[in-house]
């Protein structure tokens, strides 16, 4: 019952929030591109992870949009995201948001992400380290640590009790099931099966990039790791390897909480990431 | 009316409460529940198996391609077609099939495909296939690519089958600058190629266009068979031929007994092993290895694959297998394989644990008793 009301009470703070990140595609060398942006500030980029939780403004998104002009695209092959035949690897991914950013008008930005965003960042940001300001990254893989091997997603995506507990700090809480509901609609569901393949496509073969950790050094500007301290798909020992290769960063840890902090400690996140991008 | 014999080579001895300790038949089942001295024995008694559907005179015999599992134990298809050119002197020896996006280079499926009919004299069928969606998880093959590098491979194989090498390959997932396989296969242009299939409409339809052979893989209740077809013939119909029976295989596991309760009495609990124990998690879909569109569709066909049925009569009722005496057998294979309209009928009663005399005596009466009233 409690649970219920909590999920109600997020109901309505998207709905209420929901001005602001009004639906926008354009078109980006033939592709296009489903984009949801809004507030004033310094601009903002924020990737999202493999859930595509960009496809709604949703309340963190609201929240940044107080300080920042906050732009959320959707990747190619989420949503209304075209491209994705033209998408085999992460660089691939890369070079598909410097043309959104030239074709946006964005010279240098704030740039972070979650998971498989804050992946597209660091590849970006080896390749472009003039055009990011700062730079956060969440429950973010693209290394690899030998004595952490990153566990199998795909094997659990049917499962969803599994796949909870992989994603969640505390499985049984309403945020996790309302992220992950017990029986998803047909619409959910092709939503996921389509979000699986676009990272499928990126990670089946290898689950992360070997030249990128050699390259990290490229990256100069400030840079923020926001990590779950219960992180289980992408361990703080990821944290930790990034960290590694860049000496100015600075990990934050957010206690009881997993691998989806925008999710699961909201208030936790929007603030760490707030405070450091100001 | 042709009859083959296919076999999994499946694996018999898992633990007595195999269902419940382990969640999957596939990919991550240990392999030390292997016993290679005992695997030795079951290749020799799979091996005579089929070399007796040649004695018996089934029109040809069917190996196929599996990894890490205990389901079918042939991860290569091509070495017991090897042996089998050696123990069979008349029957076609159907290998279906290859699992193309597996193979770098998929030059090598060109070269041992050609082997195999070199060695038999020409009595090989190439089957192609895309591959189930555990050999994906098994050789960390990329799925999202697995439509695209089956027709880029196959359209490989066939050229270098059928145009003077050495000649230049460029697509989007191969290159080769010297396409020249030795040797070459001599059945001419190239040995029947068949595609097995589960019922996706991209798979018919392609199959149709290039007026392949579609193999309807068994294990589907025979509503699913009926709309297979149906679909195939329109396919052909739009590319502007009618569809030749031969070029549709139904699989349909058979056991023949003396009497019909004998025949259930002594097939139905190897039955059971297999659909408990062999069929778990063979489903095992990865992202990308279908449309989102055709992941829908399976998901919705739930309850008519063999692997959710729960009893016996669901089993007959939708004719997962034929079970009985032979005039029991005779009068529903006649009926089907009609309704069906398909000229290629692939059976096989091996299910993993059915005593190797059983299988033999139920090949025996469905050889001599019911095929020759059915062809």
């Amino acid at each position: 019952m409690f649970d219920a009301l909590k999920k109600l009470r997020y109901g309505a703070r998207v709905f209420l929030s929901r001005k602001g990140g009004e639906p926008e595609v354009i078109d980006v060398g033939g592709r296009s591109v489903s984009i949801l942006s809004g507030g004033e500030g310094p601009p903002f980029v924020y990737l999202h992870s493999t859930l595509g939780e960009s496809m709604r403004w949703l309340p963190f998104h609201a929240a940044w949009s107080k300080h920042f002009t906050v732009y959320a695209p959707l990747h190619p092959g989420f949503g209304q995201s075209g491209g994705f035949d033209e998408i085999s690897n992460i660089e691939d991914m890369a070079f598909h948001y410097v043309e959104l950013f030239d074709a946006l008008g964005l010279g240098e930005v704030i740039l972070g992400g979650v998971s498989l965003g804050g992946w597209i960042a660091a590849e970006f940001a080896v390749r472009w380290p003039e055009r990011v300001k700062k730079l956060w990254l969440s429950g973010t893989p693209g290394l690899w640590v030998e004595e952490q091997p990153l566990p199998d997603l795909f094997r659990d995506m049917a499962n969803i009790p599994r796949l909870r507990a992989l994603l969640f700090h505390d499985p049984d809480g309403y945020m996790a099931k309302m992220v992950l509901g017990d029986h998803p609609d047909e619409e959910r569901r092709v939503a996921g099966y389509q979000a699986m393949t676009v990272l499928a496509r990126l990670v089946w073969e290898r689950p992360y990039d070997p030249k990128l950790a050699r390259r990290l050094h490229r990256i100069q500007c400030p840079t923020l790791l926001l990590w779950g301290g219960n992180d289980r798909l992408v361990p703080p020992a990821y944290g930790e390897a990034y960290r590694q290769h860049l000496p100015q960063s600075e990990m934050k840890i957010i206690p009881n909480c997993g691998h989806l902090a925008m999710f699961e400690k909201e208030a936790e996140f929007v603030e760490a990431v707030t405070a450091f991008c100001q | 009316m042709r009859y083959y014999f296919f076999h999994l080579m499946s694996w018999p001895y898992l633990p007595a409460h195999f269902a419940d300790d382990y969640d999957s038949a596939w990919v991550w089942l240990p392999n030390s529940l292997y016993d290679p001295i005992k695997g030795h024995d079951l290749y020799q008694n799979y091996l005579d198996t089929l070399a007796y559907a040649d004695e018996l005179g089934f029109d040809g015999i069917c190996v196929n391609e599996h990894h890490q599992n205990a389901y079918g134990l042939m991860p290569s298809p091509n070495l017991m077609a090897a042996a089998l050119t050696q123990r069979t002197r008349r029957c076609q020896i159907a290998v279906i099939g290859n699992a193309l996006p597996l193979y770098n280079p998929p030059l090598r499926v060109a070269e041992e495909f050609a082997m195999l009919d070199v060695l038999s004299g020409g009595r090989l069928v190439a089957g192609m296939v895309i591959g189930g969606g555990p050999e994906y998880f098994s050789y960390q093959v990329n799925p999202t690519y697995a439509r695209e590098r089956f027709r880029e491979a196959l359209d490989l194989i066939v050229k270098a089958w059928t145009t003077p090498g050495p000649f230049l390959w460029n697509s989007k997932h191969y290159f080769f600058r010297y396409v020249n396989p030795w040797p070459r296969p001599i059945q001419q242009p190239h040995p029947p190629i068949w595609i097995p299939g589960a019922g996706s409409l991209e798979t018919v339809e392609f199959v149709a266009g290039r007026r392949y052979a579609y193999m309807g893989i068994p294990y589907f209740h025979i509503d699913i068979f009926r709309r297979m077809f149906g679909l195939f013939r329109e396919a052909c119909e739009k590319a502007g031929y009618k569809a030749d029976p031969g070029q549709m295989g139904w699989g349909i596991p058979i056991y023949v007994a003396e009497t019909d309760r004998q025949a259930r009495e002594e097939f139905e609990p190897h039955l059971w092993y297999f659909i408990r124990n062999l069929l778990k998690n063979i489903s095992l879909a990865p992202p990308g290895y279908t449309s989102a569109k055709s992941a829908l569709a399976i998901l919705r066909n739930r309850g008519q694959f063999l692997a959710d049925q729960k009893d016996w009569d669901a089993i007959e009722k939708g004719v997962f297998a034929i079970v009985g005496s032979p005039e029991t057998v005779r009068q529903k294979l006649d009926h089907y394989r009609k309704e069906l309209g398909v000229g290629v009928v692939l059976t096989g009663c091996q299910t993993g644990t059915l005593p190797h005399e059983l299988a033999r005596k139920s090949m025996a009466m469905l050889a001599k008793e019911v095929l020759p009233h059915v062809r």
